[in-house]
């Protein structure tokens, strides 16, 4: 008990950690990555059980575990290598989706798959063996996308970010927006996403669309 | 399970039957327990990772959600030699996107990452890219427009 004590508390940091692709774009009050993985795992839900016999407990257990390792490999976003100092240059680079070479992307992906694996396994070592293992397990599913839950959970999350990028943007409309929806349509193919997307779009610009 | 065509590479296809052959064999001898599979071993992942024998509905799901992908996967080829030139399935594309250079490769879902600059054939962007030529511009019909330029086209397809 006393292990799965240790668990909770620090699992329970992420609810004071700011997302930081937020925090880098200066956002206010920013959410905590406890935040985001609450409203990730009811769209897993709501939205899972639209599609045909999927596996809803996996797919909110997915969502419950894909974030843990950031309790010590923190929010690592593809604009950490590569951000000036200077504030206006920053600014500027936030706008866009970063792009790499082929190699810088690899090294990249195995960089931070590398930090999160070791932040997971850190986090959940002494948990009792089954219950380690079934995390390990499905925080791999997520990275791999090993199954149907597992690919349409990874594309949840980008959807839940979509949809987070949207709501600060109502409240402040400085914020870019062309780095989400050039992420979105190089990412959703699922069908059912692509359908939320597209409601997104409807919804939040109905008087007003973003200038970048 | 869900009836939907994959395509995927030759390359990506002898990965997965490497995979499954290994997943049978654990199940077979998961009486034995001594030995764990090599599986998921490509791209970034580490073997050392996983015992994966000990979860044994994850290892039939697997099995189950491979033999799916074997039984509706459609190989992705080459085109002829009068169609290299025109995006499809396999194509790897130099762009220019809004000024900043990067490259893709079209696959389908299954292969898809696009943050390893593998994009589906099912995603706006793939959809648009595919049938288009050096020279052309693609705008996604999107809140924030974003404009591709293909500079170049080639297949490599392993």
């Amino acid at each position: 008990m006393t292990n799965l004590l240790k668990f909770l508390t620090e699992s329970g940091k992420l609810k004071t950690i700011p997302r930081s692709g937020w925090v880098l774009r200066g956002v206010k009050n920013p959410e905590s990555i406890a935040e985001h993985t609450f409203r990730v795992a009811l769209m897993a839900w709501t939205l899972g059980r639209q599609k045909h016999n999927f596996n809803i407990e996996k797919l909110i257990k997915i969502a419950l575990v894909h974030d843990l390792c950031e309790v010590y490999a923190g929010d690592i976003t593809p604009y950490d290598t590569i951000l000036p100092k200077d504030t206006k240059k920053r600014k500027e680079m936030l706008k866009t989706w970063p792009r790499f070479t082929e190699a810088q992307k690899k090294k990249l992906s195995e960089s931070k798959h590398k930090k999160e694996k070791q932040g997971l396994n850190k986090l959940i070592k002494n948990l009792p063996a089954g219950l380690k293992k079934e995390m390990e397990m499905l925080w791999l599913d997520y990275e791999k996308g090993l199954s149907r839950e597992g690919r349409f959970f990874k594309q949840i999350d980008r959807a839940e970010n979509l949809l987070q990028s949207l709501e600060y943007w109502q409240i402040d409309k400085s914020l870019p927006q062309k780095s989400w929806w050039t992420q979105a349509n190089e990412l959703f193919d699922d069908k059912l996403l692509l359908e939320l997307v597209g409601n997104m779009d409807k919804e939040f610009h109905k008087t007003h669309r973003p200038k970048h | 399970m869900e009836i939907k065509t994959f395509y995927l590479t030759k390359g990506k296809l002898k990965e997965l039957k490497k995979e499954y052959e290994e997943l049978l064999v654990s199940e077979k001898n998961r009486a034995g327990q001594d030995e764990a599979p090599k599986i998921f071993e490509s791209d970034n992942l580490n073997p050392d990772f996983i015992s994966f024998k000990e979860n044994v509905d994850f290892l039939r799901n697997r099995i189950d959600e491979l033999k799916n992908i074997f039984d509706n996967c459609v190989l992705i080829k080459n085109p002829p030699k009068d169609k290299k030139d025109i995006i499809d399935l396999g194509a790897k594309v130099k762009i220019d996107i809004d000024g900043q250079k990067d490259e893709f490769v079209l696959v389908g879902t299954l292969e898809a990452n696009p943050f390893l600059g593998k994009i589906s054939n099912e995603s706006p962007v793939g959809m648009a890219l595919i049938g288009k030529k050096v020279g052309d511009e693609v705008i996604i019909p999107s809140p924030v427009k974003t404009v591709y330029k293909i500079k170049s086209i080639k297949y490599e397809i392993s």
